[in-house]
């Protein structure tokens, strides 16, 4: 128990749901996980698992049916609201759209515990969320309108937000969401920085698990009926990912953590050459539905060298060219038929 | 480079903002000397002012400051009031189309007046109620205008529908005016015509008492409304992210809607019901100034609300003429074409508001 004082976060025997009448409707087995000072977790899970609702039970908006949260050692329901939005600030997947409405005040709302009765923004106040605009490379784009905005910039307003209420822990639900992937990769970074250079404690929710798997100390997994905690190479050793989310059509390679489509297999192939064009004529064969082999006995693939740039498919002494990948699949699914 | 455009865009936004509070501070002053200007009997010009600032004495001196100054106060008053209501119903609703006639707020407020003067008031018509009688016509109001928000946000606590709220506001109007029918198919003679009579509506028979109880309410209500600017600025993002900036949402709303009703309620109380300024004139407003902070809102609803009623009550005494139009005709007409306005400009739920 001595361990609650290195922890930020600290969850025992949590159970979350909805009270409907005199009944509780539990989503999830029972919690119980622990999140250390200025780590980034990644909570995964199928949709309706209830990562949403456990979520937002940690960000203290939603009683617990069940269990403890402690923050920072003491109950959550013990710290006032104010001090709450002090210490855990929390995106939802809720998009705010409000017309009229600029990026500098949607992040100036993020001050609404620290400012006075009427919300007077003080020299502080502002340097805050000019800072948190910076952060978020949203700075110049402080007098734009959201309804103006792309998503992604949008994402990022929302996070300015979270980082000028100036708390410790930042919850936010599916961040990356709707958004392209140069815009994921950019929001994933702007959380990453936070942890490294300001300390802050990260607990997002994903659906792109090879994001998770890279890019998190640490991973919350929710599944029917269980709860598993670890660093992310941890469950990939112990086979939990793999387990979870593999079904009879889709197949988890745990060595890169990428999900593929099971094929039939209708054949074999053999592949000369090397380098990068090796690597995506692999991918472009397994497609097809070919395991690709080392043994002779089967059909040939050269691939282009500097002399050549077809790839030859030789077959019983056969050799047929193609100028492009897109052919060779072709042709391989002909034969297949 | 980048810098100094952004301390000059922040700047030319900050002074246009002062410099449309200025326009519309001159232009509700204007209006107000209009509309004590205009009026059935012609009174010139050089009159009116000797009769504000020194002579109060002689026949038109006593026109101007028994009724004229009065009614455009009174005209003030509601404008101000209905407008403020509505631009907190918007927010607290996140609903462009809220307002206090169209839920049905207003209709509420006609019930509790209803229940006293139908219900109490035995043979005596509403001019001769006491003071004391006048708080209880608007408490009666206020807690009639309440009980309907309770109400409409109880059901519209489910469904996030932009259209469903108006929908509930016109089933509940319905509803409360089927009440009211039956309470007049019991109701004897005289009682009837001091109800009907006051449903007509208008900014000019108030007496002085009712004056004075409707000032002390709208700066009451003004005044929670007010305090209220940090709460509402919350609200605009959602309940779910304002609890998590620290907001007791169910605190707020308690407070929120204490100041509606009674600002709501204390108008209908003594000019009756008075349609479209709560549900359009936030919306002029937001067209002004272009933004969402309540800070510069709330004074802003204010201003227009005043000048709205101010220039409606001008229209309705038909300058030059003799007659008079009911006022809530004139609002409506006003007030229709900018709600539809707003309608047909964005369809979308979040662009609306």
């Amino acid at each position: 128990m001595d361990n609650y004082k290195n922890k930020i976060l600290t969850v025992d025997c949590l159970e979350i749901g909805y009270f409907s009448g005199r009944s509780s409707n539990s989503l999830l087995l029972p919690v119980t996980a622990s999140a250390g000072e200025g780590e980034v977790i990644a909570v995964i899970g199928r949709n309706g698992a209830g990562k949403s609702t456990f979520l937002r039970t940690l960000a203290g908006l939603q009683p617990p049916l069940d269990g403890e949260i402690y923050f920072r050692g003491q109950r959550l329901a013990e710290y006032s609201r104010r001090e709450l939005a002090r210490n855990i600030g929390y995106v939802s997947t809720e998009p705010v759209v409000v017309a009229n409405m600029t990026a500098y005040d949607l992040v100036a709302l993020g001050r609404f515990p620290h400012t006075n009765w009427i919300g007077r923004i003080s020299e502080e106040d502002n340097r805050m969320i000019m800072d948190s605009l910076a952060l978020t490379s949203m700075a110049a784009e402080k007098n734009k309108y959201l309804s103006e905005m792309s998503d992604g910039e949008r994402q990022k307003v929302m996070i300015a937000r979270v980082l000028s209420q100036d708390a410790g822990l930042m919850i936010l639900d599916e961040p990356s969401a709707f958004l392209d992937a140069g815009s994921r990769y950019e929001i994933l970074n702007i959380l990453h920085r936070l942890s490294e250079d300001r300390g802050k404690t990260i607990i997002y929710s994903t659906h792109d698990l090879q994001m998770a798997l890279t890019q998190s100390d640490k991973i919350w997994l929710i599944t029917e009926g269980k709860f598993v905690e670890g660093a992310p190479e941890d469950l990939m050793l112990g086979g939990s990912l793999s387990v979870l989310f593999e079904s009879p059509e889709v197949q988890f390679n745990p060595v890169d953590g990428t999900f593929s489509v099971k094929r039939k297999n209708r054949g074999y192939v053999n592949i000369k050459g090397q380098g990068q064009s090796r690597h995506w004529t692999c991918k472009a064969i397994e497609r097809a539905g070919y395991t690709v082999t080392g043994e002779m006995d089967y059909p040939l693939i050269k691939l282009p060298d500097s002399s050549d740039d077809m790839w030859h498919f030789i077959s019983e002494n056969r050799s047929v060219a193609f100028s492009s990948l897109y052919d060779l699949v072709n042709h391989l699914h002909r034969i297949a038929r | 480079m980048k810098n100094f455009s952004q301390k000059s865009s922040k700047k030319w936004s900050s002074s246009r903002t002062a410099g449309i509070f200025i326009l519309l501070t001159v232009l509700l002053l204007l209006l107000f000397l209009a509309d004590i200007f205009f009026g059935s009997v012609t009174i010139s010009f050089s009159e009116v002012i000797r009769a504000l600032f020194s002579d109060s004495s002689g026949k038109m001196a006593t026109i101007i400051i028994k009724f004229r100054v009065p009614k455009a106060l009174t005209a003030l008053l509601v404008g101000v009031a209905l407008a403020v209501s509505g631009l907190q119903m918007q927010t607290v609703f996140r609903n462009p189309m809220a307002g206090p006639y169209v839920l049905g707020i207003s209709s509420g407020a006609s019930l509790g007046v209803a229940f006293v003067i139908l219900g109490f008031a035995s043979g005596i018509s509403i001019q001769a109620i006491s003071t004391l009688g006048n708080w209880i016509l608007a408490g009666a109001a206020w807690a009639g205008a309440g009980l309907v928000i309770l109400l409409v946000m109880a059901l519209s606590a489910r469904i996030k529908d932009v259209m469903t709220i108006l929908i509930i506001g016109i089933m509940l109007s319905s509803g409360i005016s089927a009440v009211v029918t039956i309470m007049q198919y019991f109701s004897n003679e005289s009682v009837l015509k001091a109800y009907v009579i006051w449903t007509m509506g208008s900014l000019g028979n108030l007496t002085s008492g009712q004056l004075n109880v409707l000032m002390i309410s709208v700066l009451a209500g003004l005044t929670v409304s007010f305090f209220s600017t940090k709460i509402l600025n919350a609200l605009l993002i959602g309940e779910s992210y304002a609890g998590s900036i620290g907001l007791n949402v169910k605190h707020a709303r308690i407070i929120i809607f204490t100041s509606t009703s009674i600002l709501a309620g204390s108008v209908t109380a003594f000019c009756g019901p008075v349609g479209f300024i709560g549900i359009a004139v936030p919306h002029i407003a937001r067209i002004l100034f272009r933004r969402s902070d309540h800070k510069i809102l709330i004074p802003g609803t204010v201003l227009t609300g005043g000048a709205v009623l101010l220039l409606s009550d001008i229209i309705s005494q038909l300058p030059g003429s003799e007659s008079i139009l009911p006022v809530n005709a004139v609002t409506s007409l006003i007030g229709i074409p900018v709600v539809i306005w707003v309608i047909m400009k964005k369809r979308r739920y979040s662009d609306l508001f």
